[in-house]
């Protein structure tokens, strides 16, 4: 990039060029144009991504391996996690579903929170590791398919479903699911792309 | 694009537009000045989620089998028993999740498809409001689908209580997945070139382009 061009922006979403904006912390410009959020400056973001991205890799393994709900009925007991929810489905000879369940409540949310934490372990000692332009655009690809969310909302409809038919004990999976929740939606919120790409770009240069 | 430059797609890195086709110094992105076959993929995912609509809302998604009793369960039919119940809350949240934002979905891409093919641009500012909120919003149509996976985990108990998974809810996730990928390749910047600098650019120049 020509130093001309780097005091330049384009909108991705309308394509008007304009001149980089100064944004101080906190804040946000947008496109005078189209509307689109173009920069979103966050307070300390390498650092508060580096720890969302610790305590999310800390909670996703009970989140996953504890079970979030167990339905009890005329002395049977059985128990769900996210794993054994795809099990099911893969059972019953949806094994497409299966997979979806599984890339999209597990496998994207685990790997979004292992690049995340690369990424800003690096700019954050200030050194170089390998991949990280790549981990970057991986994450950011990724972000729209970690659907926890959507998993936990759908487990609280299931509860009401069964509720009139059976007892149902929640267990320490949901509680780690929710905390796991509230980590990754504050470390998407918290993300500062321009100043990762800004970091990065200079990381490639040295 | 006017001023000879392109746009990074991963990491808006401003680019001589003789780069087009190569890979970007800075992430490594493969650089277009628009998304390539935007339109055309567009349409074609649209018109595969329409087509997907159908099994997804009339096959059954799970089937429920009690004391030897069975009975298929389709999306609505889940959402009118929650209704008759009384739980009209979680009802409209379902309902919203599984029927209103699929065809709202739809509904807005072919808004922005129009907006592009045939110029329907007044309002241009809210329309890509709108369409920032179909690209949000439509990972919730996954609800269903989740609730199904929770309710076949949970009630397996024999000859008790069983349910089971059904074709119809591959059909639905089919449909979420295709709307979500078309709002993806969409490219909204085709619809300003096209329609909102006609003032100062001729069509001569965008053919060149």
């Amino acid at each position: 990039m020509t130093p001309e061009q780097a005091e330049l922006i384009a909108c991705h979403e309308c394509d008007l060029l304009l001149q980089r904006p100064i944004i101080l912390d906190s804040q946000a410009a947008r496109c005078p144009r189209c509307g689109s959020t173009l920069i979103s400056a966050r307070h300390n973001s390498i650092e508060r991504s580096l720890a969302l991205s610790c305590a999310g890799l800390i909670l996703i393994l009970p989140a996953v391996s504890y079970p979030l709900l167990t339905l009890e009925l005329m002395g049977n007991a059985q128990s769900q996690t996210i794993f054994t929810s795809a099990m099911a489905l893969f059972s019953d000879g949806l094994w497409f579903l299966a997979l979806l369940v599984l890339l999209f409540a597990m496998i994207v949310p685990a790997c979004k929170l292992l690049l995340l934490f690369w990424v800003s372990l690096a700019l954050h000692l200030s050194i170089k590791l390998p991949g990280m332009p790549f981990a970057m655009r991986s994450y950011q690809h990724l972000d729209e398919w970690g659907m926890l969310e959507v998993y936990l909302l759908g487990t609280l409809v299931s509860i009401i479903k069964l509720s009139s038919m059976a007892t149902l004990l929640p267990g320490i999976g949901l509680l780690c699911l929710g905390g796991l929740i509230i980590v990754t939606t504050l470390s998407s919120s918290m993300l500062d792309h321009d100043l990762f790409w800004h970091q990065i770009g200079k990381k490639q240069h040295e | 694009m006017d001023a000879g430059l392109l746009t990074c797609p991963d990491c808006h890195a401003l680019w001589p537009l003789s780069m087009e086709g190569e890979y970007c110094r800075r992430c490594g992105a493969e650089l277009h000045v628009r998304k390539p076959n935007a339109m055309i993929r567009t349409w074609a995912l649209i018109l595969t989620a329409s087509f997907l609509l159908l099994p997804a809302n009339l096959l059954p998604i799970m089937q429920i089998t009690s004391l030897g009793h069975q009975q298929p369960a389709t999306i609505i039919g889940g959402v009118i028993e929650l209704g008759s119940h009384g739980m009209y809350g979680i009802a409209f949240v379902v309902l919203a999740a599984s029927v209103l934002i699929p065809l709202g979905k739809l509904l807005g891409l072919l808004i922005m498809l129009a907006a592009l093919q045939l110029g329907w641009t007044t309002n241009m500012q809210q329309k890509m409001a709108m369409f920032r909120i179909v690209h949000w919003i439509g990972r919730w149509s996954m609800l269903d689908i989740f609730v199904v996976a929770a309710l076949v985990a949970l009630v397996q108990l024999g000859n008790i209580a069983q349910i089971s998974g059904q074709p119809g809810a591959t059909a639905f996730a089919g449909v979420v997945i295709c709307t979500m990928l078309a709002a993806n390749s969409f490219d909204t910047r085709l619809i300003w070139d096209r329609h909102m600098t006609q003032d100062t650019h001729t069509d001569e120049q965008r053919a060149d382009t």
